[in-house]
């Protein structure tokens, strides 16, 4: 059974707006990306996760457990950070970290201190005058204060200095290494593909796609850039391409005489042969990054809709 | 059923405001009861009598004579309604909506804390709170009524009975028991005289007066006075007629026979034209004036079960306002709509009443008010005022269940 599930879920806010029949799984010890661009859903489907809202339709487990029937239960092994960090002003840091060990009734602050010296988080003032990444800290030592099994991370790094948000990818590769299983909302492309295992791109409240990351990473295909030194050279590559069904031709700058290839890593001798017989003004190898494959999904137009 | 770490927060965040709230009540409270001078009042009441402000304050003025009468007029009809109403519509705004609007409430959430635990306990909170603001305002009350008019346990002794105990070296109790050991001795005479700023005569026909009224045994001067109607046509002619000699208007010196007696020119002239001899005038002008210190001495008298009520009226009417709050908080999700109703509603109440109360053509508005539920008047006066005591308790107790489970089932922005 899955650890986290996600079950057609769907909240129409009107206008367009919520989320619309998004079902993902996320299973024992995986680090599950959650991407997409602002207002995409994320926060919403996070919502019913947690069991502060209710589906219109369909249902979100925790650990077996329905979200909106038993929220108070599916707290007790779970860890939550909210994306935008509000905390009760009355109070000190101390007094906060106090507050939640309370009602989490956890009596061992080993871990909790840990945390604090790790993070490198000074509770001792007021939160109202705390600085941003001072309450992000906070928030992250209360969310795993109580040691949880799954994490519901929403944009855990915003607020953080460029150090401590590698520290804390360092820490949630620990914490997976311990088997954690983790959701984890982010903007930002280095700790997604630092950390996680599979990866979902919601857009306009879809689900696009779900992919595994290491397929991504490791393909077995490569893609290169070629620019031709004439018009006739060019053409002619196009139809020799197209003949031999070996050479993918992914986009072309006809202008420019310029070809995208993409070609599987067991023809690549058969792609150097090919290539030899032309006339190259030169030839380059387009490095693969999560960034670019996940770029087009932030474009605001509608020909993210195609990929899938 | 209640969370102590959420209610030791709530505590932490609320309790300046209670604090505050809770001091400037006491403090009123206590400058009301203890700047509370009968004489002072039947004097000013004289003064207005007849005036078209009397007739606009009607009865109020009236019951204002008696020191929980004006404590009902000026304390619990205004004061007492208005600063917990405040202090109900921002602690019921920030212990639910302002948590939801800002987003804090999601660390309560993200325990294993029930929904209901947390809605339980700041409701809790909240009427545990305005329950010991009114129970701290009625000790002081209790304490400041003791302290300045000394009407609570031991007698009220008057300024008199004081004075003359000391002359005469008994107990003052036993004095009061036995005022006619006063009446005995000449020199505690004059000394209670001095004391109540009264002439012998006249201290000597109260002390008589307030014998017969102890026993029971109080002459009804009205129904005499009826029988006598011709008597009484006299007695109106000769203050006219003095009034006449004193330049002062003929109803004036109705209610302040003491003037006639003092100008020997003006008690001759209404000797004269009453046809009824000097010293029966005096005599009756004498038991006049008696019968009005008689009055006094009833004004600090004091019921500790009125003033209790008085204190659990107005904490049901805040028990059923602060429902009112605490349902719009629990129902809205941003702070400005909360405060809007939550505090809207409570004011429009507060407001109407004040209407009803100003004049006979907008008395309609008692009735869309639910402080007319607290009446102070019924309380005071031994009108009956159960019924109210319970529909405001029903009231707060239906508002409060339903906002509860409205919070439990709503969708939240956390
Ligand atoms: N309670 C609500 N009522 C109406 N509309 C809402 C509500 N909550 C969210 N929305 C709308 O739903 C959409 C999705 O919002 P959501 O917060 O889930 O986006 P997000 O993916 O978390 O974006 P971001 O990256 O900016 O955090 C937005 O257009 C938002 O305005
Ligand atoms: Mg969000």
């Amino acid at each position: 059974m899955s650890v986290l599930q996600v079950d057609h879920l769907t909240k129409d806010y009107g206008s367009g707006r919520g989320v619309f029949d998004v079902t993902f799984n996320v299973e024992k010890g995986e680090v599950f990306g959650f991407l997409g661009p602002n207002g995409a859903g994320k926060t919403t489907t996070i919502r019913h996760i947690m069991g502060f809202s209710r589906p219109q339709e369909g249902v979100t487990y925790v650990e077996g457990m329905n979200s909106w029937l038993e929220p108070a239960k599916i707290q007790r092994n779970l860890g939550y950070l909210p994306g935008e960090i509000a905390l009760p002003e009355a109070l000190t840091g101390t007094q906060f970290i106090k507050m939640m060990a309370d009602l989490r009734g956890l009596k061992d602050m080993t871990r909790t201190n840990a945390l604090i010296d790790r993070f490198e988080l000074e509770p001792a003032g007021g939160l109202k005058r705390m600085s941003l990444g001072m309450k992000r800290k906070l928030a992250i030592v209360t969310a795993f204060m109580h040691d949880p099994q799954v994490l519901v991370l929403d944009e855990p790094t915003s607020g953080l200095d460029p150090l401590m948000q590698d520290m804390f990818i360092e820490f949630i590769k620990e914490e997976k290494a311990r088997g954690k299983t983790i959701l984890l909302s982010s903007h930002i492309f280095s700790e997604v593909d630092a950390t996680c295992d599979r990866i979902s791109i919601i857009k306009e409240g879809h689900l696009m796609s779900t992919f595994v990351a290491n397929e991504l990473r490791h393909s077995t295909s490569k893609t290169f850039k070629l620019e031709f030194n004439s018009k006739e050279e060019f053409e002619r590559f196009r139809a020799e391409a197209e003949a031999t069904k070996r050479l993918k031709i992914l986009s072309v700058k006809r202008h420019r005489n310029q070809a995208k290839v993409q070609v599987e890593d067991a023809d690549v001798n058969d792609f150097i042969a090919v290539i030899s017989g032309y006339s190259l003004k030169f030839f380059s190898e387009i490095k693969f990054t999560l960034e670019d494959y996940f770029m087009k999904f932030y474009d605001r137009g509608g020909a993210a809709y195609a990929v899938n | 059923m209640f969370s102590k770490p959420i209610l030791k927060q709530t505590f932490k965040s609320s309790y300046k405001l209670w604090v505050i709230f809770t001091a400037i009540l006491c403090v009123i409270s206590a400058v009301v009861i203890s700047v509370f001078d009968p004489k002072m009042i039947s004097g000013m009441m004289k003064m207005l009598e007849g005036t078209p402000m009397a007739e606009m304050a009607g009865d109020r003025l009236s019951s204002m004579t008696s020191l929980l009468g004006m404590l009902s007029q000026q304390f619990y009809g205004m004061l007492a309604a208005i600063l917990p109403m405040i202090y109900i519509i921002i602690t019921a705004n920030n212990l639910i909506a302002s948590q939801v609007d800002r987003g804090s409430m999601a660390y309560l959430l993200s325990t294993p804390t029930k929904r209901s635990t947390v809605v339980r306990t700041q409701a809790s909170f909240l009427i545990g709170s305005v329950f010991a603001m009114f129970l701290v305002v009625t000790i002081v009350g209790l304490g400041t009524v003791q302290l300045m008019h000394h009407a609570l346990w031991g007698e009220g002794y008057t300024p008199d009975v004081v004075a003359a105990a000391k002359v005469l070296d008994v107990d003052k109790a036993d004095l009061t028991d036995d005022l006619s050991l006063i009446l005995d001795n000449e020199e505690a005479l004059a000394t209670g005289a001095d004391a109540r700023e009264i002439e012998t005569d006249v201290y000597t026909m109260y002390l008589t007066l307030k014998m017969a009224d102890d026993t029971g045994e109080l002459p009804q001067f009205s129904e005499q006075a009826g029988q006598v109607g011709d008597m009484q046509n006299q007695i109106i002619s000769g203050i006219t007629a003095a009034a006449d000699v004193l330049g002062v208007a003929p109803a004036d010196l109705m209610s302040d026979m003491g003037k006639i007696k003092a100008n020997s020119a003006a008690l001759a002239a209404a000797a004269e034209t009453s046809g009824l001899p000097e010293p029966l005038l005096v005599m009756m002008i004498n038991s006049q004036l008696a019968s009005d210190e008689l009055a006094l001495d009833a004004g600090i008298e004091f019921s500790v079960k009125d003033y209790l009520m008085l204190n659990l009226g107005a904490f049901l009417l805040m028990f059923a306002i602060s429902a009112i709050s605490f349902l719009f908080s629990c129902i809205f999700n941003l702070s400005k709509n909360s405060l809007a109703l939550g505090a809207g509603i409570p004011i429009a109440f507060f407001v109407f009443q004040i209407m009803a109360q100003i004049g006979d053509s907008l008395s309609g508005f008692k009735y869309l008010s639910l402080n007319t539920l607290f009446d102070t008047n019924a309380i005071v006066n031994g009108g009956s005022y159960a019924v109210q005591f319970v529909v405001l308790a029903v009231i707060g107790v239906v508002l409060y269940v339903v906002g509860m489970n409205r919070f439990q089932q709503k969708d939240l922005p956390l």
